[in-house]
């Protein structure tokens, strides 16, 4: 769908480039995720590739064709969720997302989107009064209004409860699964290790890995075993490796002899992959 | 539904929800209550004068207020993303203002023809309150390209009323009375707008109509290549750059 090379871009007042050189491609129909800790250039790249941001260097090609060459008729076939809300907050939703559907030739079923996503009870109500959470809700109504052919999507699903948040994922992937493609730019790992198909890691403006989830796992795992047990009135831990895990004798002996408490599979988590990756403590 | 009829409709909704429109309305009242308290019965000199200040200092101010509501809200990200072209919001700001306008025209014109004594024609005031707002309102485009905050609109305008308006109408009511100055107020587009509101009621050479009508016709024509021209630079600068 995307074949990016080798593109650098540099904001007029900067010294330096923002982006270093990235090169990737966005296969149709896949959820390609764009991570990295804040200011590497994940919503620069996203802002080159929704047009928002023009005078870059490096190839865009889209459908097999130079993205500069596309004029407006190119958001006919994008949609674009940011993560802050972007409503009219003295309109109501309806009034929103009937506004901006007016303005494509495609057209889904919204009432049933917001429906789905509980705010077609308050579709009446003006945006102002809707909490954060509803906000987000309809931010990804007006993103997917025009049934679009790829879906840029920023952080969907920060702000929400967990119930919603899984209804926004589940759509995500039933869009992707009806041969949409999304480009995801988000810093939770969950969302990430559920939805994406790849990933991208960005580091001070390039892109050191791409990979699917699962691949980064087995690259960058330690695939270990804690089990948790009691000795006497003291709780202890042993780690076992879990390629070995049949022939360890020791292990056996433990869970024969001894009172298990816990017992867990220690494999890397996307958070640990990206701590190494991107070299930020995140959550620090 | 053509773009344009869509943004149309969805701007005029905002002026209603946004009380934009209600506030041009209050600010046409306040000038029925100047008239009101004037105590002249024909009021066919003090009519265009009127509607010269309104027209061209709300038309700034509309477009200003407009687009800083947008870009507060962030509403302005996302239209940047939608099928719409630039030259049709862009337009669609400039006629929604011009309608603004003509309201308050059409309000003040009421009152005038029935409680005082006007003497002009409507439709050439039509047409002049028409080129004067839609000029102004591009005007208001370049001012609020250059402008951080609505704060800083609203100093910018200032900077354009005290340089171009106020010397226009102190001139135009002979508190000031200065030939070079009046010669040179030619250059200035409240100038030929102060001309063409006039005209309306026949008090105007020949050609000082052409000039005036050339002046705000082209004047729009030319302001709006520039205010297009530079939007993707106010756009991009909307993005974050």
């Amino acid at each position: 769908m995307f074949q990016v090379r080798d593109v650098t871009f540099k904001y007029p007042r900067n010294r330096k480039n923002t982006i270093k050189g990235i090169s990737f491609d966005v296969k149709q129909g896949e959820i390609f995720g764009l991570l990295g800790p804040s200011g590497v250039g994940k919503s620069t790249t996203q802002k080159i590739m929704i047009k928002l941001l023009a005078g870059y260097e490096g190839d865009i090609q889209y459908r097999n064709k130079d993205l500069k060459t596309y004029d407006k008729e190119y958001y006919q076939e994008i949609g674009v969720g940011f993560e802050v809300p972007v409503h009219f907050s003295k309109l109501t939703a309806e009034e929103n997302i009937n506004f901006f559907k007016k303005l494509y030739r495609n057209q889904a079923n919204t009432d049933a989107m917001m429906e789905r996503l509980g705010i077609f009870e308050v579709r009446k109500k003006r945006v102002g009064e809707f909490s954060k959470g509803m906000k987000v809700r309809l931010n990804f109504v007006r993103a997917v209004l025009n049934n679009p052919a790829v879906l840029f999507l920023d952080e969907p699903t920060i702000g929400l409860d967990p119930a919603n948040a899984r209804i926004i994922k589940t759509m995500i992937k039933e869009y992707r699964d009806l041969g949409g493609t999304v480009l995801l730019t988000t810093h939770l790992m969950n969302d990430v290790d559920e939805l994406c198909d790849r990933v991208a890691f960005m580091v001070d403006g390039r892109i050191p890995v791409i990979d699917t989830p699962r691949n980064l796992k087995l690259k960058h795992g330690e695939r270990k075993v804690e089990v948790e047990y009691t000795m006497g009135d003291a709780t202890r831990k042993a780690t076992f490796d879990l390629e070995t895990l049949s022939r360890n004798d020791e292990f056996f002996n433990l869970i024969r002899t001894k009172n298990i408490i816990t017992m867990h599979s220690k494999e890397t988590t996307l958070d640990d992959i990206f701590i190494k990756i991107t070299g930020v403590e995140k959550y620090a | 539904m053509p773009n344009i009829f869509v943004l149309l409709l969805g701007e005029m909704r905002r002026l209603l929800r946004y009380n934009i429109m209600a506030a041009s309305v209050v600010v046409a009242l306040i000038w029925i209550g100047v008239l009101y308290l004037t105590e002249i019965p024909d009021i066919t000199f003090i009519f265009p004068l009127l509607i010269f200040v309104d027209t061209t200092s709300m038309a700034i101010l509309m477009v200003g207020v407009t687009i800083f509501f947008e870009k507060q809200e962030g509403s302005l990200r996302t239209i940047l993303v939608t099928p719409i072209t630039k030259f049709d919001y862009l337009l669609t700001k400039s006629i929604v203002t011009v309608v603004s306008s003509v309201v308050t025209l059409v309000i003040l014109y009421f009152y005038a023809t029935y409680f005082r004594e006007l003497n002009l024609n409507f439709m050439a005031m039509l047409g002049s309150v028409i080129l004067v707002s839609l000029f102004h309102s591009l005007v208001g485009f370049l001012l609020t390209y250059n402008s951080r905050d609505f704060t800083s609109l609203l100093i910018n305008m200032m900077k354009y009323l005290v340089v171009f308006m106020i010397p226009t109408l102190l001139v135009n009511i002979n508190i000031i009375q200065h030939d070079l100055l009046e010669k040179i107020l030619y250059v200035a587009p409240t100038k030929a707008a102060m001309l063409l509101l006039y005209s309306s009621a026949g008090e105007l050479a020949l050609w000082e109509l052409i000039y005036a009508l050339a002046y705000m016709g082209l004047g729009s024509i030319i302001l709006f290549i520039i205010v297009l021209k530079r939007f993707n630079h106010f756009a991009a600068k909307e993005s974050g750059v």
